[in-house]
This record gives structure tokens, sequence and C-alpha cells, in this order.
């Protein structure tokens, strides 16, 4: 990945607010984030109908004013199931990210401050895992220990790490000749050091950047593990789950289907602009164009 | 560029066998005893001693780590437990249908994203080249799956243009036999599509801010020869590597796709011997998956070579 | 003297950007076979001219004015016309030859090209061409196949292809922006020579853009002076440094000549101690791969160099790029290990040091480098970076101390106190290289390796910097080792210079000694490349006289 995006000029945040407010992207995707993450908050304390409740009178309604997005074979509210599935979607890839953040960015700041053979074998590893994709590596994982959402969410997690590694370690690597590095040496600092108080600081947004484009990635993981019936379990609502529901019901009741896909083309949507309008407005190469 | 490709097929030796061992880790040490696992807790202790025999768990690891991967080498995968039948057998019968399910998916999208990427970058700043990326930022977040359900209902259901689902084999002829992978192609494809014409357009761009195509210009040719004659070349490298990735996405996809569309293909022979825990199938399909990327990912790696000669002499 | 029309006319050219001009009311003309040099600082449009000359300005750029070419009004035409013009009629060189050149494409392919487009030349008799033209720039068929690619090539080869693609079809203008910055004196020379020679043979007009007032003296017959987009002074090169009426012009050419007046400018009387001494020092890097397993020869970048450096001496490294003054210079500052030989720094053998032994002769010698944005981390305030080396101090420094310490150095270096809670971005090249001095200076080193520390630098604020350099030697008695390819700068601030090529010291003595009567070839070819002002306006004078 090449990208301008390594030691952009300092920002204090008046300036980054300012930038951001004037980026369409980020502000589209800063609300729609916003507002997925509200939604799944307000679940846990109020929903419309209790999605645990089965009322089989009221099964595969269309949306109506009391059910507003229709209700499902088992008679349950789409729209209360949606809320509580964001909670699954956001925690499961929350979690990668973080598992994909903390061990990866440790390895790749290391690989570029050792170089050679501690190098060689990071970027080795980490193809060997990207030969597994996410879905591949969770079939083995669920063949084993079953599936659920807590292997999903290692599976997911795994191929997270050489994703970070590699952008730490590209971003770190392109740091380390740079002149001020080279002071920092002479100062007598020591690569740990170097690491902590410059490499780190001025690959944050590049990590930021990835990072929403991961979590996003996570989401789509998520619900396509669930779909399959190896991610989160039943009864437990999941957007993919969900979806797998509605297949058989296509053709009588394809809400069932639309309300969840739509659920995860939005927030995927919105974390995709937030990331692309981080990217510009941290962008240095970009900034210099306005 | 000899030594370079012989450099990388060494690498991919060795990525190779060290993938193997890591499914041959997970699926064969980290169980304990892949026999119970495989035939659950109600089974009876004959039955399990039998499978160990058979599945030949009664010798040392690495003894039992060679002859797998001998055996893989020479083209025996095998018994399914569950099929009783050789595990190649399985694999080639559904290797038919997956094979040119991936291979058309990454065709159809390449098709699309390419010429879109370069239309939206030779465009750059246009309401059309808006239009393009706002469509492409769609496209990436919907999900594969369930856009294949749209197209099933939309396509299947109401307009009964082409079978939900199901593969009548290419014994059936090519007509039908192609029909039921055209949905599921393009389900495949589409999400993929809208990355690599996202990935076309910045790297197109990325490129032409450089020097040398300044130079071009000031050779007298006109800017959108030089996106074709000097920027396209430069900007094949990021999009070369989105390629290798997709189509490791691709193969993946086939695990949930298949299942969509009920086609009897790779993925979903190892779905169903997850069901079933027969980790014999499991085992051979996944190394022979995570084989198939690993290669593509070779070839990738000498497409950089000739679209790039100063990887040549590294 | 009667001009006939000329090949170019520019008359009130004004650009802006947005609401921000860049040129105002320019005027500039260049009959056949003339050069003309636009000699400006950094900022002043120099390049914006010449990118408004081949309208390839970006989009948002606004123009006025009239620009002749051979009297076709270029402002006017289509950007068909353009296209027909540039390469065929005009060719342009730019700054960067590293990255000028199509990295994928054969090299012979990027010079064929512009003449298949023109002429419609069928492939055959195209490379023909481009094999004469390039014959011609100094790069023969038998040793440089057409088929070779960019990083194949060195810098200065790189810039000859560069040249053979913008002459290829004989223009009647070239314009060399910045040709010769990136390259090291003796490129320099040669390039130079190189466009002396195509302008003479083709009669073309030759607009030379540079920043160095000694290099235009030597190539142009006119000289227009620019300055934040205004012509400031104008006219035949001669008249105009000799006379130097204008007083930015008299600026510029003090600057260019500056040598610093300051205590210590006598040498220092010897016995003094002596502070670093190498012996035999060398440093190889294995050779690049030939095959599976062969490996080419080592490359002997440094190659048994031994010197003493004494305290409060100045001491020049002086060579061409790729000599390995900087490979010695990392050495020195233990940023690199010598593969033989041993470097001693106060008594302590700092080659064969571990890092935790090393601190204390790190406290001792500090460094300034040669680009100034890129020696701070843009997210540490100038505080954080400037009182960095004081890490090395063993005993634990309070905040204030740190605050008083930092404010000391930032007025020892001309800045204000309250620059230190700002950030990099927020000062300009000149003040960021004072600021670097400042974090060198903090720990009070008794020596600073100097990294080519002006040449990135505009004329003006060279100058300051060179005045600031010696004052701090004044005042604090500190070291200098000066690495530079830039001989008025060692001549303008060193006590003693070394030699370098191909790894090797071959001359040393005296600065004054050395350059006045250099005894080697290498001395003597850095001598005959370096632009010289004065030398330049004294050969013109006496052309003149003659």
């Amino acid at each position: 990945m090449t990208t301008g995006l390594v030691a952009p000029e300092h920002e204090d945040w008046r300036h980054f607010a300012r930038k951001a407010l004037a980026n369409r992207s980020f502000l589209t995707g800063a609300v729609i984030t916003a507002f997925v993450v509200a939604v799944a908050l307000v679940s846990f304390v109020w929903t419309p109908y209790d999605v645990t409740k089965l009322v089989i009178a009221d099964r595969l309604q269309a949306p109506t004013a009391s059910h507003w997005f229709g209700t499902d074979h088992f008679g349950r509210d789409i729209l209360s199931m949606v809320m509580v599935g964001s909670r699954n979607s956001i925690a499961v890839a929350l979690i990668a990210v973080g598992i994909g953040m903390a061990a990866g960015v440790p390895l790749g700041c290391w690989a570029a401050a050792k170089r050679g053979v501690a190098d060689e074998i990071l970027m080795r590893t980490s193809d060997i895992i990207f030969a597994f994709p996410a879905l591949l590596s969770a079939v083995m994982i669920t063949a084993i220990f079953g599936p659920g959402a807590v292997n999903a969410i290692i599976a997911i997690g795994i191929f997270n790490i050489p994703v970070f590694a590699r952008v730490a370690r590209g971003g770190a690597l392109a740091l380390w000749p740079r002149e001020f590095i080279l002071a920092a040496r002479a100062a007598g600092k020591g690569a740990g050091l170097i690491t902590v108080q410059h490499i780190l600081p001025n690959i944050a947004n590049l990590l930021l950047v990835q990072g929403t484009i991961q979590f996003s990635l996570g989401i789509l993981a998520e619900a396509g593990l669930s779909y399959v019936g190896l991610g989160t379990q039943p009864p437990a609502p999941s957007w993919g789950r969900m979806l797998f529901e509605a297949q058989t019901m296509m053709s009588i009741a394809p809400h069932m289907a639309i309300v969840p896909g739509m659920a995860i083309i939005i927030t995927v949507l919105g974390l995709n602009l937030l990331g692309d309008g981080l990217r510009d407005v941290l962008d240095p190469k970009l900034r210099r164009e306005h | 560029m000899l030594f370079y490709a012989l450099r990388r097929l060494f690498l991919v030796s060795i990525t190779l066998l060290v993938a193997s061992i890591v499914v041959f880790a997970v699926l064969e040490i980290v169980p304990g005893d892949p026999a119970r696992l495989m035939l659950g807790i109600n089974a009876t202790e004959d039955a399990v001693a039998a499978l160990r025999l058979q599945m030949g768990l009664d010798k040392p690891l690495v003894t039992r780590y060679f002859s797998w991967i001998g055996g893989m080498l020479t083209g025996d995968f095998g018994r399914s437990y569950t099929y009783s039948v050789p595990v190649m057998e399985l694999v080639r019968e559904r290797m038919v249908v997956s094979l040119p399910l991936a291979l058309l998916a990454l065709i159809l999208s390449t098709t699309i994203a390419i010429p879109v990427g370069i239309f939206s970058a030779a465009r750059r700043g246009t309401s059309a080249d808006a239009g393009v990326m706002a469509a492409t930022q769609v496209g990436i977040a919907i999900p594969n799956f369930w856009f294949a359900l749209l197209l099933v209902y939309l396509f299947a259901v109401t307009f009964r243009l082409v079978p939900a689902g199901g593969f009548p084999g290419w014994d059936a002829g090519l007509g039908p036999a192609l029909a039921s992978l055209v949905l599921p192609a393009i389900a495949l494809a589409l999400p993929q599509a809208a990355i690599l014409s996202r990935v076309t357009r910045s790297a197109l761009l990325d490129v032409m801010s450089e020097d040398y195509i300044r130079t071009a210009r000031a050779k007298g040719l006109p800017a959108n020869t030089v996106l074709w004659r000097h920027a396209l070349r430069n900007a094949l490298i990021p999009v070369l590597t989105i390629l290798g990735l997709q189509f490791a996405f691709l193969l993946a996809g086939t695990i949930i796709i298949e299942n969509v569309f009920y086609l009897p293909g790779l993925g979903r022979l190892v779905f169903q011997a997850i069901t079933q825990r027969d980790l014999i199938v499991v085992e051979s399909v996944v190394v022979l998956l995570v084989a198939t990327v690993i290669v593509v990912n070779f070839l990738v790696d000498l497409a950089y070579g000739w679209a790039d000669p100063r990887l040549r002499t590294r | 003297m009667i001009v006939p029309s000329p090949v170019l006319d520019i008359r009130g050219l004004s650009v802006s950007i947005g609401t921000k001009p860049i040129l105002k009311d320019v005027n500039l003309t260049i009959a056949n076979g003339e050069t003309v040099g636009l000699v400006g600082e950094s900022g002043s449009g120099k390049s914006m001219t010449a990118l408004t000359v081949m309208r390839l300005l970006p989009h948002a750029a606004g123009t006025s004015g009239r620009l002749f070419f051979r009297g076709e009004d270029l402002l006017g035409t289509s950007e068909e016309r353009m296209c027909q013009l540039r390469g065929d009629e005009i060719g342009m060189v730019f700054q960067e030859p590293m990255t000028a050149l199509n990295p994928v494409k054969m090299i012979g392919e990027q010079v064929a090209e512009g003449i298949r487009w023109h002429r419609g030349a069928s492939r055959a008799e195209a490379e023909d061409r481009a094999r004469r033209i390039l014959e011609r720039v100094g790069l023969p068929e038998s040793r440089f196949p057409l088929t070779r690619y960019p990083h194949e090539l060195s810098g200065g080869q790189r810039q000859r292809v560069v040249i053979a693609m913008a002459c290829a079809l004989d223009p009647k203008l070239l314009i060399a922006d910045e040709p010769t910055t990136a390259l090291d004196v003796v490129l320099q020379a040669q390039i130079l020579e190189l466009l002396r020679e195509l302008v003479a043979e083709n009669d073309m007009g030759l607009l030379l853009i540079s920043h160095d007032l000694g290099v235009v003296a030597d190539m142009a017959d006119r000289i227009t002076i620019l300055r934040h987009g205004e012509v400031q002074d104008e006219g035949e090169t001669t008249r105009i440094l000799r006379e130097q009426k204008h007083p930015y012009t008299r600026k510029l050419a003090e600057a260019s000549t500056h040598v610093p007046v300051w205590e210590n400018a006598a040498v220092p009387n010897d016995g003094k101690q002596e502070l670093l001494k190498l012996t035999e020092v060398s440093r190889h890097f294995p050779g690049s791969r030939r095959g599976l397993f062969a490996r080419g020869e080592p490359v002997r970048a440094v190659d048994g160099v031994s010197f003493e450096v004494k305290a409060g001496h100045s001491v020049a490294l002086v060579g061409q790029s790729g000599c390995g003054k900087s490979t010695l210079a990392r050495m020195i500052l233990a940023l690199d290990r010598p593969t033989a030989g041993a470097i001693t720094f106060r008594g302590m053998e700092t080659s064969s040091l571990g890092e935790h032994e090393l601190r204390a002769a790190r406290c001792e010698m500090q460094v300034v480098f040669q680009d100034p944005y890129g020696s701070f981390d843009p997210r540490q305030t100038i505080e954080g970076s400037v009182t960095e080396p004081l890490h090395l101090v063993d005993k634990r420094i309070s905040r204030r101390e740190r605050r008083e310490r930092a404010t000391e150095a930032l007025v020892e270096v001309g800045m204000q106190p309250a620059d230190m809670h700002k950030y990099p971005h927020e000062f300009s090249g000149g003040q960021r290289q004072r600021l670097a001095i400042a974090r060198a200076i903090i720990t009070r080193p008794k020596l600073v390796v100097c990294d080519e520390p002006v040449s990135a630098l505009d004329v003006s604020i060279r100058a300051q910097i060179l005045d600031l350099f010696a004052k701090l030697n004044d005042d604090l008695g500190v070291a200098y080792l000066f690495i530079t390819h830039d001989l008025t700068v060692a001549r303008a601030i060193t006590h003693d210079v070394l030699v370098m090529d191909h790894g090797r010291i071959v001359e040393t003595g005296r600065t004054a000694d050395v350059l006045d009567a250099p005894k080697t070839d290498t001395t003597r070819r850095l001598l005959a490349a370096a632009p010289d002002l004065q030398r330049a306006i004294e050969r013109r004078s006496t052309a003149l006289g003659g």
C-alpha cells in the first residue's frame, strides 16, 4: 500500500474539526456510524417488542404501523431484531479489530525496527495467514471447536493481525530512514523508545483508517459466517442469521431479507465513508491541493 | 527475471509447506482424538478404534503428516468417512463447478472494474466520476450472499429467467450449465468489482501526479494518451495486488454462495463435511483451496515482475 | 543591436492560483541561439513561468498577458496545437532526474516515443533517431543500449536521457528548470556543458531556470531576476553582474559569495587536544546478487580512511556524491559500524562500544542534517524535538530545567523562546535549520557533524546559517565536520579540508592551501566544476575587454 498518510503535519483539534466538517464523506459516514452505534446502545434498554417472545398469530406480517419492518415466521418484530442484532455485529467486528491491532501493530513495528530475519519471518507468516481467507479459517476453527460468536471473533481477528502488521510495518519502514529518526538515534534513543515516541504517533492515522476498513469487513464477515450457521447461534438475533431464515421465505416475505440486508449495507457504507473521509482529512498530500 | 521467479518459487514452496503443517496441526493435533471428534460422544469404542485404524492415528505424528502430504502430492486424498468414496473423486466432481464459478466471477469483475476505474480516473472531478464512485461505495457495502438472495428473487422467482439453484451438470450442455452459474457469478463479482474499480481509479490518480507523467506531457502527448501509455502500466501493481487477494476472497466466497444456490461445489462440500464432521474431507479440501490461493498469488508475483522491471533485478 | 523576431516573447504575464498571485506582469524575451537565465529564490515563481510557457499549469490557475512563441500567442491557442508544439518545437528538462522517467519503460522507447508521435516515423526510424540523440548526449549505444531501464542508470545519466527526449526533434526553445540542482558539482558542470553545446549546434533559445547565480552567470547571455513573482532586474549578464545596480541583485550576489567574519577564522593554533581520530576505517557493503548463489564484489563505500579532528577545529569533507562521505559521517556518529578500523572520540573507541556505553560519547557529538523539512518529527513540539538530546544527560533533568536549556539554545540560534511551543510546519526552511542547530548544541557537544547543512537553502538564508555556524564556533568552541560537495561552503567556514573520492581520502590540508593549489585530479576536477560567481564575472569582463 503506497500512501502519503505517513507523517503528516501536526493538526490541532480545531483545525481537524474544521476540515472534517467540510468533508462530505466524513460527515455522512460519521452520522451513519453514530446512528448505528446509538441504535445498538438503545437496544440494551429498549426495543419496540421483546425479541425472545414468539407470537405465531402475528407471523410473516408485511410492514405495518405497529410493526414498522414487519414480522418474521415466528411473529417476532423485525425492527427489534435488527436493533438487537446490531450489537452482535458491532461487538464481533470491534473485538476482531482490537485483536488485529493489539497483536499486529507491535509485530509490524518490531519487524520494521529489526529488519532482516525478523522482518522476513513476519512477512512470510502473514503470507501464510493471507492464504487462509477469514471464511476458510473460520471453517477450520468451527470444524474443531464448533460454531459460535467467540470462534467467529477469533477467526476474523486472526485474519486482521497480518493486515495491521503490514500497515504498521509499511508506515514504520517509510519513517525509519527519515532524518528526525536519525536525530533521535543520535540522541541515544533505542528502537523501542523511538517507536513509541516517533513512529506510533506518525502512523496513527494510517492505523485509524485501516481500522475503519477492517471494522466494516468484520461486519460483512460476521454476517457471512452467521448466515451459513458458523457464527452467532440462535436464539441470539444476528443480521446474517436473519438472512438465512429469510431465504426460504423469500417468495412470500421478501421484507425479511431486505431489512437486515439494508442494515448491513448502511452500517458498512457508513464505516467506509468514515474511513475515506478520515483519509482525506488526515492526508497531507491532499491537503496541499486545497 | 529468472532469478526473481526462482526466488518467488522457493518462497511459495515454503509457504505451501507451512500452510499444510498448519492445517494438519489444527485438524489432527488440536482436537486430541480426531476419530472421537468425527464420530461424536455417542459412538462405541469399537467404532472409534476402527476409525482410528483406518485414519492411521496409531502411527506417530510425523509419519502421519508425511503419508498424508505424500498422498496429496500423488493424488491420493484419503477416503471420505461419510461418503465412503475417495476424496479425490469428490473433489474432481465438485471442482468442475467451483473453478468455473470462481473464474467466471473473476473475469466478470475484472472486465467491469478496470474500464470503470479508468473511465472515472479520466473524468475525475466530474459528476460522472462522482456518480460512479458513489455506486461503488454502495457496491462494496453489499454482502454477496444478500445480493445473491435478491438476484434469485428477481430473476429466478419473479421473472423466471434462470434456475433459482442447483446445477444440471456439464453433461446437460453448456447453455443450461452456464445459466445456472450466471447468478452466482454476478453475486460474487459485483461487490468485488466495486472494490477493484476504486483501486484502479485511485492507483491511476496516484500515478498521474508523478513527475514522469509531466515529462510525457512535455513530449507533446495529450492527457488521455499519457493515461493509456504511461499511467496504466504503473498503476497495474496495486491493481494486481488486489486481484490476487480477490481470488482468495472469491474462492472463500463460493463457500457461502454455493449454499445460496445449492450448487454442488467445493465450498458446499467442505461446508457439509463440517456439519458431518468428516475431517478427512475438510482437511484435504482446505489444503487444496489454500494451495490454489498461494499459487495464484505466485502468479501475481510473476506478473509484478513483468509489470515492473525494477523488481526483476532484486 | 536589433534582435530579430524572438523565439519567445513574454509580455505582461500574470498568473494566479485562486486569489493568490503567482506571477505579476512578467516580461521576458529569448532570441534564437540565446540563453536567458531566470534566477530567483524558492517561491519566486520561476518554475511557474516555465509551466506557463508549456501550458502545463494546474487547472485552477488563471493567466493574463501575452506569451508569443515565434509570433504565435500560446495563451490563446488550442490544447491540440500545444500538443503539437510540446516536445517538437518546445522541449523541457525538469529538476528531478530520478523521478522524471517512466520506471517501467526502456529509455529507447521513451526517447523514440516523442519522435514517433510527432513525425509519424516507423519504430525503426524513430529508434534510429533516438540512438543518435542518445549518443549525442553522451549515452552511446555500445555502453547504454536502448533497452536499459531508468533504474539501471545514475542520476546524471538519467538527466541526459531527459535532455535527449527534450532535444530529440531539434526544438526551437528549450526550457531547463533547475536541471542540475539535484546533481553534484562535477555532474552539474557536465550537464551544463552539454546544454551549452546543444544550444550552439541547433541555434535554440534556452530558458535556464536556477536559484544559483553562479550557474547562470557562466551560461546565460542575459539574466532576469525574479522575486515574489515580479521581475526585479533584467539585462545582459555581464552588465547586471558587474554593475549590480539593483539592490536585490546585489543582495543575491553578495549572499552567494558570502564568507562569514569570525574570530576563529584564522586557524586555531595547533597542539590543541585531539577530539576525533579515525584509523584505517572501512565500510564494505555486500555486492548485489548476480545469481542464485553468487554475489557481486562487495562495494567499498569507505576504504581505509584515517584522519583527525582537533577540538574547536572546523573541517570540511568534500567529494562527489557517492564518494562515501555520508557513510563515513554515519559511522562517526555511531549510527553505523565500520567493517574494519577504529574510530576514537575523546579517547573512547566508539566503533566497539555498546549502545549504553555510547551515551557519554553521543552527548558530546551531535548532528545537523541537510533536509530542514525531514529533520523534525511533525507531531512533536519544537520543545520536544530540541530537547531530545537531553535524553543523553545522565542526571535527571526537571521540566523547568529542560525549558531553560531549550530557551537558551533557541536564543543562541536567533529564535524566540516562545517558538518552543510551536510545531515544525509553522517554520520556514531556514528557521528549521536554525532549530536543528539548536537541537545539536543543547547538550554543549564538542563536535557537530553537519551533512550538507545549507545545500537545500536559498542563498540569502544560506549566508545567515553560515554566519550562525561561525558565531557558535566562536562562542562555544564547538568543532565541525562539514560534509559537502560545495566548495564555497568549505572555503567560507572551515580550517581544514579532506577530499574524498571512491571511499578514500585523496588530499588533506588547510582549506585555503588545498583549494588554491590542488595537488590531485579529484580536487582539481571539483574546483573546475564548482560554479563560482566571482570567476564567472572576471571571465566575462576579460572576454569583453579582449
